[in-house]
């Protein structure tokens, strides 16, 4: 068992013991009246408020809701004091009667949460607790009890200064104000706070509003009234009802309290099944482009197959075609006429060699030989030889690199370069490779006329996609007149 | 008198070498076209006995052409060729109102007279 849990049922045990105190000095007392029942309400309010004060601390042990309505069963107890017929204990029962309505008041402003939400909100209960100590006290300085109408048997007040009875009625006046105040300001706390909640918190203030609320209006009444010097009757029976509403008062409490733990859940809920909801829409769009990608990938490599289909036939094959007739025609030739056969086979040879050239440039495509061999630095540099445009390599990388990444810069520089061929009608092209950062930086930068987009063609697009199955990033900068800078940042640790 | 042939296919390479194979074995080449829309022209203009016609063309293909100067009637004899196999044109070939078909690879003087006569 928990310190905390030992120290509540130990004060479970005094609340008990308490309250038994308190009902034998009431049912004993010469001056409370009706006994019984005054004895049956203050056992009810003031257990009732420690035992879900103690049981509420247990459950939530943060808050200071639990710790709060224990002190005011607790308190409540005074009011048990008061009826003592022993003049110092009648005194002291006196001086703490009202503190419990002052932890009251500190309690519904601080509720659900435990803690001020505003200097105003400290300012109330400030004012409750000066009202209900230091003032009750200097009250109580002045106030000859056997001469109360209400208090006919009362002891004697021993701590009593004799002859200010003006005193302890200008105290009471300054208790009244500073209790209407207090009292007007906790509804309209509360109220306000009611008034902003959501459906969720409302489910834990409504009791505590309602029970409350009609806690404070009998309070108020009962203020009013005996200011007012109301008939007895009237007054006992605000008295009565303000003690059985405030019996009822902690279980509202304990009932919010137990629904914020519920309505706290339902917050959490609802608010992980949000952020869930977000995480689908996310993963769903995360798919959609996978999906997207995934298919632009395959359309690339059939669309790689058409174009190596294409270059073959248009090229080499054709070549070979020529290359067949003219060997079949110099065949042909060969007896009657050597030299034009001699041509023949000249040409013969030269489209042999065309042929070759053209097998020799198509695999380059299909795969880089001197990249798989001899690293991206010397195919950077075979591809800087090649190009049309003039290509200054400010920086390539030494070391081998992981294949797919070596690979995937490859083809970015070189698709690269072959648009600024084609399309940049550049001066001067530079490329720049480089691992920095946990990634490998690849820059193509020209002077062309600009205007390049991601969008426009298959080239970039693919290379976008190729850069972004190795977790990259690919982006293109080219305004119209300003040249065109293509670059990707590929993850390489 | 020697037959008149049209030459289609949009590689020079190709036309060139079989306008010499051709006229080597006595045909007379009356002209070269490099894709449908011009072979359908010079057919009009020309009119030879026989087109020796590329299937892959840029724009419309062989078969369409084919197909096209059937339909115009007083058609010429047509001999659709490829540097691809017969095999790889499956039905288009039968259905197709072309003589018949010459691999480019087999392509000669001769191949042609058997087939077109």
């Amino acid at each position: 068992m928990s310190g905390l849990r030992r120290a509540l049922i130990a004060l479970g045990a005094l609340a008990l013991l308490a309250g038994i105190g308190s009902v034998a000095l009431i049912l004993t007392s010469d001056h409370t009246t009706p006994r019984g029942l005054a004895a049956a309400l203050i056992l009810t309010a003031g257990w009732s408020f420690a035992g879900t004060g103690l049981y509420a601390w247990d459950r939530r042990p943060g808050n200071n809701i639990g710790p709060l309505m224990t002190a005011i069963g607790f308190t409540f107890f005074f009011q048990g004091l008061s009826s003592s017929n022993n003049d110092v204990v009648f005194a002291i029962g006196i001086i703490g009667s009202s503190l419990p309505y002052a932890i009251l008041v500190h309690l519904l402003v601080t509720f659900p949460a435990g803690h001020f939400e505003s200097r105003f909100q400290r300012v109330v209960v400030g004012a409750a607790y000066l009202t209900t100590t230091v003032l009750q006290l200097g009250w109580a300085l002045f106030i000859d009890p056997t001469k109360q109408s209400d208090c006919g048997n009362c002891p004697e007040n021993p701590i009593l200064i004799p002859g200010h009875e003006g005193i302890a009625n200008a105290i009471n006046a300054v208790q009244v104000l500073t209790a209407s105040f207090g009292i007007a300001s906790t509804v309209a706390i509360v109220y306000l706070r009611w008034r902003r909640s959501t459906p969720a918190q409302r489910r834990v203030l409504t009791p505590v509003v309602l029970t409350g609320g009609v806690a404070f209006t009998i309070l108020l009444a009962q203020l009013v009234l005996s200011e007012a010097g109301a008939p007895q009757a009237v007054e006992d029976g605000t008295y009565i009802a303000a003690i059985v509403v405030f019996a009822c008062l902690p279980f509202a409490f304990l009932l919010g309290l137990l629904r914020s733990r519920i309505g706290r859940a339902e917050e959490i809920t609802t608010a992980l099944s949000a952020e869930n909801e977000q995480l689908n829409v996310e993963l769903q769009a995360k798919v959609e482009e996978l999906r997207a990608s995934r298919a632009r990938i395959v359309e690339a490599g059939y669309a790689e197959r058409r174009r190596v289909e294409r270059n073959l036939h248009d090229g080499a094959q054709q070549r070979l075609m020529a290359l067949t007739m003219n060997l079949r025609l110099a065949r042909d030739k060969l007896g009657d006429d050597p030299a034009a056969t001699g041509e023949l086979l000249d040409e013969a040879m030269d489209e042999l060699a065309a042929a070759t050239a053209e097998l020799r440039e198509l695999a380059r495509g299909i795969h880089p030989v001197l990249l798989s061999e001899r690293g991206l630095r010397a195919a950077l540099g075979g591809l800087a030889e090649r190009s049309p445009v003039p290509v200054e390599l400010l920086a390539t990388p030494a070391e081998r690199l992981p294949a797919p990444i070596e690979m995937a810069a490859y083809f970015v520089v070189a698709e690269a370069l072959t648009n600024v061929a084609r399309y940049a009608e550049a001066g001067v092209a530079t490329v720049r490779v480089e691992r920095r950062n946990g990634a490998v930086e690849v820059e193509i930068r020209d002077d062309g006329i600009g205007g390049a987009k991601i969008d426009a063609g298959t080239g970039l697009r693919g290379l976008e996609d190729r850069v972004g199955a190795l977790e990259g990033h690919f982006s293109v900068r080219s305004r119209a007149g300003e040249g065109t800078i293509v670059e990707a940042s590929i993850p390489c640790e | 008198m020697s037959t008149s042939v049209l030459i289609v296919d949009d590689h020079p390479s190709f036309r060139a070498g079989a306008r010499r194979m051709l006229e080597a074995s006595g045909y007379s080449v009356i002209g070269e076209a490099a894709d449908g829309e011009a072979a359908l022209e010079a057919v009009r203009d020309l009119t030879p006995d026989l087109v020796l016609l590329d299937v892959q063309l840029p724009g419309i293909d062989g078969f369409e052409v084919a197909a096209r100067l059937q339909a115009a009637g007083g058609a010429p004899t047509i001999v659709l060729t490829s540097s691809r196999d017969r095999a790889d044109f499956g039905e288009a070939l039968a259905e197709s109102p072309a003589r018949g078909f010459i691999a480019k690879g087999e392509l000669s003087g001769a191949t042609l007279a058997e087939l077109a006569g």
